[in-house]
């Protein structure tokens, strides 16, 4: 082959190359503009609009007096840097300058405009809750920041932080996995969302629904002018009127003063809920705070877990006041005879074990009542395992509400556990024992409940036989004109078929614990006569035990004039038996129309002003 | 020269060609209309102006001997590579590259006629040589005169033109009669040396794991140890061959060289690329790593072109292109407006239209009488070429987006100029096809 034929023949090859690589493009636009054209065609009309979302306007909260509102809206400012606005060469004294106008470090900063986001014309937030004289700084000096934008982003302000933060709960940026759970429910990643409490549980409610700002944008997300669609206007959320009162929740709260515990008061003839405090508490205005992550990560690590609502997320034993649940099942059943009684000598031996009564020396004979009001365990004692037995007492336990959701409206509620034989076989792998009986029968070992259905105990007897479902929840208006636009009605979650003489009997009984019994020395109150039962849990330790107060006063009236006050004070604190001085000021305080401090001097407790704290 | 004799150019080139510039200027024109039909902008005039004097430059080019241009074309290169390193100095900055050249009130990229300049002289370098043509001296000095031009326009720095000059020598070479070993190594090493520099990008922002190989492209210590050894063999292997003259040894050390040549050149690539130019790149693997940055262009593009259809949108009624969604929509991305609003037909007519210039010119060249006119006929039809496949590709997303303009078609007086030129010299091959 000569040298110019060799050169011929790369030449066609060439040619041959160039022809092939052409019908291979040519196969390839047929595939892409005839086979997937329809696809394409749909994500052409999609992408030519952009929406921007118009947020709406968060409602607000008020108690159920309805005058001053507990959480509002204040005007605050978010920072965005446009990371493709920026100049690349200032943009390091740009975050610097930013970082100090705003006391933020400059890594967190950075960390929010990774390389590959600077080319993006997309507002990244730096950082929210930004007050108006900051962004005035950043605005006089505009040109100094080039790519730093700002917008308005209200945040929570929360009135009368205390207590009524485990009520009404906080907001916060949502997380990426609270956007995949809320997914297509008119979220989007910039969404502020309730992260517990009532502002959690009606987010939906509350947050409205955000409208749209549609626009066209250009190739690199730029806004384009002159094509205009409609905006789709916001509607604003809700406001939300709670059945809390806030003077009784103030009450409340400093009656628990500084003890780690909790304390209901709730209406039993409606369910709904005039105070839920649960100690301690936290503030949460403070997660605005330019610190808010060591404050948060503070609380998180705090071992009295301040984040823990104890009404509705601790359960205890119920202790003694689980003897009202006794008597109610020996009253309705009668397995023993009410006027019989039993001799309680300090303690009695069950089998190889000795159980003991509260009073070493023992109560002497005692009847039903007697045993009732001095909270004698060995009556007890006999009573569950001889007459009615495990069956019955997890029985009439469920039949209180125990062992089940109340089914308030807050997020996280617990159910507490009634103890059965199969229960303890299906979970320990062992048979149920008389001394489980034993333990039972004074509220002991394995059954616990949380003070929100301790106060559904007390309600059912209040209500003779009918427990509402306790709710925080009163109404809900529209947030501009007031208009009501839904009533929360009771809702009844337990019917009882156990006779009105055994309730009419129990009420007695109750009162008989504040006349003769137990708490006769402790609830000194005049304002009101109340009926109701303490509780002494033991925890282990040497000196100190959980203390319980269930209470309903006034005794004689109406169950719609009614209030059942439940309170718990943890074991941890120092022993003063503090739960039912606490119940005294809150009935004090509330049927006297007094506060905290008016109702100490009225009991003449002046001397308990300085005792907020345990000693 | 005979006036008359301009009559017997290849007219189905001819027309082809004005027919793609007749196509380039109506989208340069929807291109510069807005959504509300407010014409933005007059780039079609100018191209219009451009065209004009370029056919002006076109029948000029015809009217010299290709053969006495190729006595001045060591010269041309020359002043070219001047300009190059003028530009460098005095340039305007566009579009954060300093290539352009400011001319009697015109801009003008000097690199777009470096190339043609670059083809002339290259192969008349190789024609020269013909003696020696598969010594590797021969092909080293035609290395450095095909890649001189190249440093300077990297440095602008304007990557899509650079690419251009690795096809053209590499077919200027095999037609020239080089070695085709010294032609694989430098595929080979060149596609390596991507390959290598590639990986902890791909790394970083694709596979997002821990890959051990590439821990020791990045780890400084293991690199040096991987290159020096690499190198040991094959100086060792050198040597062996040297003494012993066994072929083994040769084919050890060629590919240990291949290595070592992609092991540093991958270090090059990543220094001296821009992270822009790593991410078009990375994006181009996986568009959804930068959805709204680097890979936007391609998948916006890819709608463009997909959306259109058989018929298309029809002339101005495309909405990517008037929502302003595509990026350089008269330079880069002109294919995605045609393709949008004239639909698979426009996108063929357009194929066809250059595949009549491409293989056409091949023909003709076939028939040149000496081995110059092959050389620079096959080069140009390379260069040609290597702009339509990568500017389609980028359109329809089949290659890197790299800035490359679609000649005749695509807006801009210097591309434009080169592409005229360049058809004007084959012409003029075609025309002196019967000199003896």
């Amino acid at each position: 082959m000569n040298k110019d034929s060799t050169i011929k023949l790369k030449i066609y090859l060439f040619a041959g190359m160039v022809i092939i690589i052409s019908i291979f493009y040519i196969f390839y636009l047929y595939d892409l503009q005839i086979r997937k054209s329809p696809e394409y065609q749909s994500r052409a009309r999609n992408l030519a609009l952009r929406i921007n979302t118009l947020p709406a306007q968060r409602g607000e909260i008020f108690d159920r007096n309805r005058d001053n509102p507990l959480v509002i809206n204040v005007d605050s400012f978010a920072v965005n840097i446009i990371p493709a606005e920026t100049d690349p060469e200032t943009l390091e004294t740009v975050i610097d300058e930013l970082a100090e106008i705003l006391n933020i470090s400059t890594e967190s900063i950075k960390s929010k405009i990774p390389d590959n986001y600077r080319n993006q014309y997309y507002p990244i937030e730096i950082k929210s809750g930004v007050s108006l004289s900051v962004i005035n700084r950043i605005a006089e000096n505009i040109e100094k920041f080039k790519g730093v934008t700002w917008n308005s982003k209200p945040i929570r302000s929360y009135l009368e932080p205390g207590s009524i933060a485990h009520v009404l709960g906080y907001v916060g940026d949502i997380t990426t996995e609270e956007f995949q759970v809320l997914y297509n429910k008119g979220y989007n990643i910039n969404s502020v969302v309730g992260k517990s409490g009532i502002e959690k549980y009606y987010d939906q409610t509350l947050r409205g629904k955000d409208g749209i700002h549609y626009k066209t944008v250009d190739v690199q997300g730029r806004k384009i002018q002159n094509v205009q669609v409609d905006d789709l206007l916001p509607e604003n959320g809700k406001d939300l009127v709670l059945t809390i009162d806030r003077h009784i929740q103030k009450l409340a709260e400093e009656a628990l003063g500084e003890r780690m515990g909790s304390a209901v008061v709730l209406k039993p003839s409606t369910g709904e809920i005039l105070a839920l405090v649960s100690y301690p508490w936290y503030n949460p205005n403070d997660f605005y705070d330019d610190d808010r992550g060591r404050i948060y990560r503070e609380l998180a690590l705090d071992n009295r877990h301040p984040f823990l609502n104890r009404t509705i997320q601790s359960v205890y034993e119920p202790a003694s006041t689980f003897k009202v649940v006794m008597t109610t099942a020996n009253l309705e059943e009668d397995l023993f005879p009410v006027d019989k009684a039993i001799l309680c000598e300090g303690s009695i031996w069950f089998g190889d074990r000795e159980f003991h009564c509260h009073v070493p020396e023992g109560h002497g004979w005692l009847i039903l009542h007697e045993a009732l009001e001095q909270s004698c365990n060995v009556y007890y004692y006999t009573l569950g395992l001889k007459y009615l037995g495990i069956d019955i007492i997890s029985d009439y336990a469920r039949r209180f509400g125990y062992g089940s959701y109340t089914g308030i409206d807050l997020p996280g509620e617990i159910p507490g556990l009634v103890p059965t034989p199969e229960w303890k076989e299906r979970v320990f792998n062992t048979k149920w024992v008389g001394g489980d009986t034993v333990n039972t029968s004074i509220g002991q070992g394995f059954i616990n409940v949380t003070p929100v259905q301790m106060a559904d105990m007390m309600a059912m007897i209040v209500n003779k036989g009918v427990i509402y479902k306790p709710h925080i929840l009163k109404e809900i208006r529209d947030s501009v004109t007031g208009e009501l636009v839904e009533e929360i009605v009771p809702e009844i979650i337990h019917t009882s078929t156990i006779h009105q003489d055994t309730f009419n009997t129990m009420q007695q009984y109750l009162r008989g614990v504040i006349t003769d019994g137990t708490a006769k020395v402790v609830i000194t109150t005049k304002a009101v006569d109340i009926a109701g039962k303490t509780g002494t849990g033991e925890v282990g330790l040497e000196d100190s035990w959980n203390a319980w107060f269930v209470a309903y006063g006034p005794f004689d009236a109406d169950p719609e004039d009614q209030i059942v006050v439940v309170t718990m004070v943890e074991a941890v604190n120092e022993w003063e038996w503090w739960a039912i001085r606490a119940a005294n000021i809150i009935f004090q305080g509330i049927f006297a129309g007094e506060t905290y401090d008016e109702a100490i001097d009225s009991l003449r407790w002046g001397w308990l002003r300085n005792k907020r704290k345990p000693q | 020269m005979k006036v008359k004799s301009f009559f017997n150019i290849d007219l189905s080139i001819f027309f082809s060609m004005l027919g793609l510039m007749t196509i380039g200027v109506l989208f340069i024109y929807s291109s510069g209309i807005t959504s509300s039909g407010v014409q933005m902008s007059n780039e079609y005039i100018y191209q219009i102006v451009w065209i004009s004097s370029g056919l002006i430059l076109y029948f000029f080019v015809m009217f010299f001997d290709y053969l006495v241009i190729r006595k001045w074309s060591f010269y041309i290169y020359l002043i070219f590579i001047f300009i190059l390193i003028l530009t460098l100095i005095f340039g305007r900055e566009v579009h954060g590259s300093r290539s352009w050249l400011g001319f009697l009130g015109f801009g003008i990229q000097p690199s777009e006629f470096a190339k043609i300049a670059t083809i002339l002289f290259l192969s008349d370098y190789l024609v020269r040589k013909k003696k020696s043509i598969r010594n590797l001296s021969t092909f080293f000095t035609a290395m450095v005169i095909a890649f001189l031009p190249v440093v300077f326009i990297i440095a602008q720095p304007d990557m899509g033109t650079s690419l251009v000059y690795i096809p053209v020598f590499l077919i200027i070479a095999v037609m020239a009669g080089v070695k085709k070993r010294y032609v694989l190594f430098l595929l080979f090493s060149g596609l390596l040396m991507i390959f290598l520099g590639m990986l902890p990008a791909w790394q970083k922002y694709i596979s997002r794991e821990e890959i051990g190989f590439i821990k020791i492209l990045i780890t400084d210590d293991l690199f040096i140890i991987l290159v020096s050894s690499a190198a040991i063999v094959g100086v060792l292997s050198l040597i062996g061959y040297f003494f012993t003259r066994r072929y083994y040894f040769y084919w050890i050390m060629y590919s240990f060289f291949l290595l070592l040549t992609g092991l540093l050149g991958s270090l090059g690539v990543r220094s001296f690329l821009k992270e822009y130019q790593i991410m078009r790149l990375i994006v181009f693997l996986d568009p959804s790593v930068d959805p709204r940055g680097t890979g936007w262009n391609i998948i916006q593009s890819r709608i463009a072109v997909g959306s259109g259809g058989l018929m298309g949108k029809g002339f101005l009624a495309g909405t990517q292109s008037h929502y302003r969604f595509l990026p350089e929509q008269s330079t880069d991305f002109i294919f995605s407006i045609i393709s949008e609003e004239w639909g698979f037909i426009g996108s063929v007519t357009i194929i066809v239209l250059f595949c009549i210039i491409l293989v056409r010119g091949l023909i003709l060249i076939n028939n040149a009488k000496d081995s110059y006119g092959h050389l620079i006929g096959s080069g140009i039809v390379m260069m040609i070429f290597f702009h339509v496949i990568i500017n389609i590709g980028m359109a329809i997303g089949i290659m890197p987006i790299t800035g490359i303009p679609l000649l005749f078609v695509s807006y801009g007086g210097s591309s434009l100029w080169t592409a005229l030129i360049s058809v004007a010299l084959i012409q003029n091959i075609y025309l002196r096809r019967y000199r003896y």
